[in-house]
């Protein structure tokens, strides 16, 4: 069941008229919620909603174990159950995502220095959304021994917490602390909310639908068949694949705050604006804000601070493994290593001049735009970004490689160039640009409408952003990008 | 409560008010579009009253020439085929739409293994294209439903036109040459490097059948002289693949010209402008040579 399904929307309006009839009783919402979410979970994968019971179980248990220790001041006892219980996050990551990965990978080394091993891969089926739900979990028993919250005494609710159905597939990766107090109140219908989540939600489709899946359609065409494709052609097709990124992914972060905004939550933020950015650390200090928040918090300060007496060395030692750590939450394959790598690099010239410490603020000039040296500067960070994603966009590291040495021998063939597809895609991305612009730079300023449309105006953009969607949306694509994670 | 349902009923006003006038300008906008898809579909369901019609997918866009027959036959014709490997759904779709308006004298169906067989890459969901056409006769509807589009379609006349905008904007200047009644040449010569022949491992679709069934039978019952051809490919396949419509010809006694394994054509590159397709040349010179061979009665 995709977000911007029919089914989707008949399953969402029937959640919503019994979790508002249900209140104020809070503990009745939460449990309709969570029967809810595990229905949702078990439409798409029926199989391993018995493995989200069975881990969301038993970190439950080892919080509150972490939380008794804690009360009880056995500290040793409460760092061996945090311990134990990133080693079960860990493993349930390592042994469903990547365990076929490093088999193969030892075997074909094995291969190469002579050793023929007759070991098999698996063939494990990745639970849906096993990355984002792992992470909720571990952030859950190190957040308890590190003081910042309490154990939750309410099982339902951490099950609430782990199993939200709008974030349970692709995030945004919540912390526990906000979420949980959310659940602690009663959800009432209040329609700004109703109406405020619905516009997000139409937001989203409209960059999944009517951008993200267009410029699939090219971006595609051109990758699936590089080997018969100009350099120009791919080049392009690079160039468009972070915008396309950005507006599926986005787009699902849009739809899935807006439809929790319906039901009267509020989740973290993951995008914003990710392109108007110098330099790669504002890179992904703006996109997937939830990924780049956690592991800075659980994984680079920890390590920075162990590393600390190597001076910038151990920094960008941590920063390395950091980024090493991104590249590989995205898949099992060594283009995401290099992935990760690729951008960890970018970090160490920002490391030695100390720019990583400073924040560079973006010029503008009189009018509010910026300036042209941070539009040279952005548009070379875009370029950075985009031979990480053509990593990214490999399926394996020699396709990646054959793809960079096809670039200098095809320049002469001509650009394919599928008018009707990227004229739809440009008429769209010119809206998502011009709302982008606004918000980043002229926040303020609200498209002008006449005062007896003023008043209408929440009415007026949803109709324009529906008839649009229509006009120009896609409604046979595929799943989101993020869901494969 | 009331505030909210307010504020869904104005939207729904509005939407109402939006999507009926864009749908409107879109629908003159499609009317007159010279870009291949638009001009293609409108001109074959909505305006032509030719005697001969030809129906297939785009081999058959590409390979027959209506002038030819016209001089061969002493009947005009037209080339009512559309790009996109449209199947029976949309073909079916398409017949229902024409009868609402005249009847034919004869319809030169080229079958393509997507007729019959289960492709995935070629489905239901081909009848979307007669979107814009949703309402003009009940097959047409009931292909619209098949593939999904019928509900949307009728709740929203933006939705029939999804995706068409910069093509019908860009209409006038599109790439059709209506003086060719239908048929699109394609100027090139094949490259030949690392071609292999198309195979078809897909189970017969009973669904498809049934719907050849009543295509055939609604032909029969508007006295339609209906004739099934096979253009030449290049490379071809090592399947008898054309056993399927060659026994249901024999069974409603149809005529089956099968050029598929034409030696004039099967080799000759330059003839061809990729491996499924003739050039303007193949084109010209298959259509002579069926042109002889197709008699109208």
């Amino acid at each position: 069941m995709v977000v911007n399904s029919l089914t989707f929307l008949w399953f969402f309006l029937v959640v919503m008229a019994v979790y508002y009839l249900c209140q104020p009783k809070k503990q009745v919402q939460n449990i309709f919620l969570l029967v809810c979410s595990y229905w949702f979970y078990a439409q798409i994968d029926v199989k391993m909603t018995g493995l989200l019971g069975v881990l969301t179980l038993a970190f439950w248990l080892m919080g509150h174990g972490i939380g008794k220790a804690i009360e009880k001041e056995k500290e040793r006892q409460a760092s061996l159950l945090t311990t134990l219980s990133v080693a079960v996050g860990i493993g349930a990551l390592f042994y469903f995502k990547y365990l076929d990965f490093f088999i193969g990978s030892f075997v074909a080394a094995a291969n190469l220095i002579g050793l023929h091993l007759s070991w098999t891969t698996l063939h494990l089926v990745v639970p849906v959304g096993l990355s984002f739900f792992t992470f909720k979990l571990m952030s859950y028993t190190l957040d308890i021994y590190h003081g910042k919250i309490e154990r939750e005494r309410n099982v339902l609710d951490f099950a609430n917490y782990i199993a939200f159905f709008p974030t349970i597939l692709s995030g945004p990766i919540d912390r526990p602390k906000p979420f949980l107090k959310q659940l602690k109140q009663s959800r009432l219908f209040i329609p700004d909310n109703l109406m405020s989540g619905f516009r997000r939600v139409l937001w989203g489709m409209f960059m999944k639908m009517c951008i993200a899946d267009r410029l699939d359609l090219y971006v595609s065409a051109v990758w699936n068949n590089y080997e018969h494709h100009s350099a120009s052609s791919i080049l392009f097709a690079s160039l468009l694949y972070p915008f396309q990124m950005y507006a599926d992914f986005s787009g699902y972060s849009e739809m899935a705050i807006g439809v929790a905004l319906m039901l009267g939550f509020k989740v973290a933020e993951n995008f914003k604006r990710p392109f108007f950015t110098i330099n790669i650390a504002q890179y992904w200090s703006r996109w997937h804000m939830t990924l780049t928040s956690w592991l800075t918090d659980y994984v680079f300060m920890p390590l920075n601070i162990k590393l600390r007496d190597w001076g910038t060395n151990g920094t960008i030692a941590a920063i390395m493994l950091n980024m090493t750590f991104i590249g590989m939450w995205h898949g099992a394959d060594w283009t995401f290593f290099l992935f990760g790598i690729y951008h960890g690099l970018w970090y160490i010239p920002l490391m030695v001049s100390g720019q990583f410490f400073k924040k560079t603020k973006i010029k503008v000039n009189s009018h509010g735009w910026p300036t042209s040296p941070f539009v040279m500067k952005m548009v070379g960070n875009y370029l950075v970004v985009t031979f990480g994603l053509m990593l990214f966009h490999s399926n394996n590291i020699s396709e990646f490689w054959d793809v960079l040495c096809r670039l200098p021998q095809a320049w002469n063939g001509s650009l394919f160039f599928d008018m009707p597809t990227l004229a739809n895609a440009a008429i769209c991305s010119i809206a998502l640009i011009y709302v982008d612009i606004q918000e980043e730079w002229f926040p303020k300023k609200r498209l002008y409408l006449p005062t007896w449309a003023e008043r209408w105006r929440w009415e007026l953009t949803v109709a324009v952003e529906i008839v649009a969607i229509l006009l120009f949306g896609i409604f046979d694509s595929n799943q989101f990008i993020y869901f494969q994670f | 409560m009331k505030k909210l349902l307010l504020h869904i009923l104005i939207v729904a006003c509005l939407f109402f008010l939006f999507d009926r006038s864009l749908g409107l300008g879109l629908k003159f906008l499609y009317s007159q579009s010279n870009a291949t898809d638009e001009y293609k579909i409108s001109y074959s369901n909505a305006t032509t009253r030719d005697s001969v019609l030809f129906f297939g997918s785009s081999r058959t866009l590409h390979h027959y020439v209506p002038s030819i027959f016209e001089k061969e036959l002493g009947l005009s014709c037209y080339n009512a085929a559309d790009w996109g490997i449209k199947n029976i759904y949309y073909h079916y779709g398409q017949l229902s739409n024409i009868l609402t308006r005249y009847t034919p004298k004869a319809i030169v169906f080229e079958i393509h293994p997507c007729d019959w067989l289960e492709t995935p890459f070629s489905g239901k969901e081909r009848a979307g294209a007669l979107a814009p056409y949703c309402g003009m006769s009940d097959g047409c509807d009931e292909m619209l439903k098949l593939s999904g589009k019928y509900w949307p379609c009728l709740l929203s006349t933006v939705y029939r036109y999804s995706g068409s905008l910069p093509n019908l904007l860009t209409g006038k200047l599109g790439a059709m040459d209506r003086s060719l009644k239908g048929w699109k040449p394609m100027d090139g010569i094949l490259d030949t490097t690392g071609l292999v022949a198309e195979e078809y491992p897909f189970p017969v679709d009973q669904e498809r059948v049934a719907l050849l069934e009543r295509f055939i039978s609604t032909c029969q019952q508007h006295h339609i002289q209906l004739v099934f051809v096979e253009s030449p490919m290049y490379l071809c396949s090592a399947q008898d693949v054309f056993q399927f419509p060659r026994d249901l010809a024999a069974k409603h006694n149809l005529t089956f010209l099968d050029h598929y394994r034409d030696s004039d054509f099967v080799g000759h590159a330059e003839l061809f402008y990729d491996f499924g397709h003739l050039n303007r040349k193949g084109a010209e010179l298959y259509s002579r040579k069926l042109s002889k061979e197709l008699r109208i009665e």
